[in-house]
């Protein structure tokens, strides 16, 4: 049986208290990494570019480029990347303006 | 764009976040999704999240919807319903583009589809995601109305700045 249901049993209220109250289920979605520049080298992020099946991952010159709105949080860079990345744990990702969507990563060590 | 324009923008932006302040139905349009930002969508009006508790209503023709949620790559051969659809939206409206697809990361351009919802029709809100969870949307859509800012441009997506 689900957790909230039973929860809501007991409290009488199944609904989620978001926006006004964090949702304690918030935690365990998939969510676009966070990479750590400090270990983030240019062989790491060139394969990290090949490996992204959606395209978010792009490396330009001395940054990585990480498209927000392409990323579907596979999680296939997480992976890869041993350390350097991480789930950023943000959800709340929605933009007004595509380029709110468009990080850039420095690389450690890599010439512009 | 000049002080004048700007100021123009923000009263508009300002009478339509006001108008919104009413209920607000929205429309859903499908340019070709897999159908998983459909189910989230489904779950909004379950009664975990229960999106009518916010004044926001599902309605199945455009004509009385403020807001259309539109998923999927924009396939071509959807192209006339999604562009009458916007159409018979009455202004003021917002787009909100849902999905990892609508935003031009799944698909690129080819012969079959556009590969992003703005090739057609003009964007006012992005939520990202594959597919976007029912909380992301909820937020996205509360972004579209305006009664929640859009955090994502404050966030670096590095480790080292999100740790302090």
């Amino acid at each position: 049986m689900a957790l909230w249901l039973l929860r809501g049993l007991r409290r009488r209220i199944v609904t989620t208290g978001y926006p006004a109250r964090p949702d304690p289920s918030a935690t365990l979605l998939p969510t676009p990494p966070a990479f750590d520049p400090r270990r983030l080298t240019p062989e790491l992020a060139d394969r990290l570019a090949r490996l992204c099946p959606s395209g978010a991952l792009r490396r330009d010159g001395d940054v990585l480029l990480l498209d927000v709105g392409a990323c579907t949080a596979c999680g296939r860079c997480i992976q890869a990347a041993g350390g350097a990345a991480r789930p950023s744990g943000v959800f709340e990702l929605a933009a007004t303006d595509p380029e709110q969507l468009h990080k850039r990563i420095p690389i450690q060590g890599a010439t512009p | 764009m000049s002080d004048q324009e700007e100021t123009l923008a923000r009263e508009l932006r300002h009478r339509a976040t006001s108008l919104f302040g009413r209920s607000l139905h929205l429309r859903t349009v499908d340019t070709g999704s897999c159908a998983a930002c459909e189910s989230e969508i489904r779950l909004l009006a379950a009664p975990h999240y229960d999106l009518h508790r916010l004044g926001f209503f599902f309605t199945p023709t455009p004509r009385h919807a403020d807001l259309l949620l539109v998923t999927g790559p924009a396939v071509r051969a959807s192209d006339v319903a999604l562009r009458k659809a916007y159409e018979a939206t009455p202004d003021p409206k917002v787009v909100v583009a849902t999905g990892a697809c609508a935003l031009g990361g799944v698909f690129s351009e080819d012969m079959l589809v556009h590969g992003a919802v703005e090739e057609v029709v003009p964007v006012d809100v992005r939520i990202p995601g594959c597919p976007p969870s029912p909380l992301a949307l909820l937020q996205g859509l509360l972004v579209a109305v305006g009664r929640l800012e859009a955090k994502v441009a404050t966030m670096s997506f590095r480790l080292d700045e999100a740790a302090s």
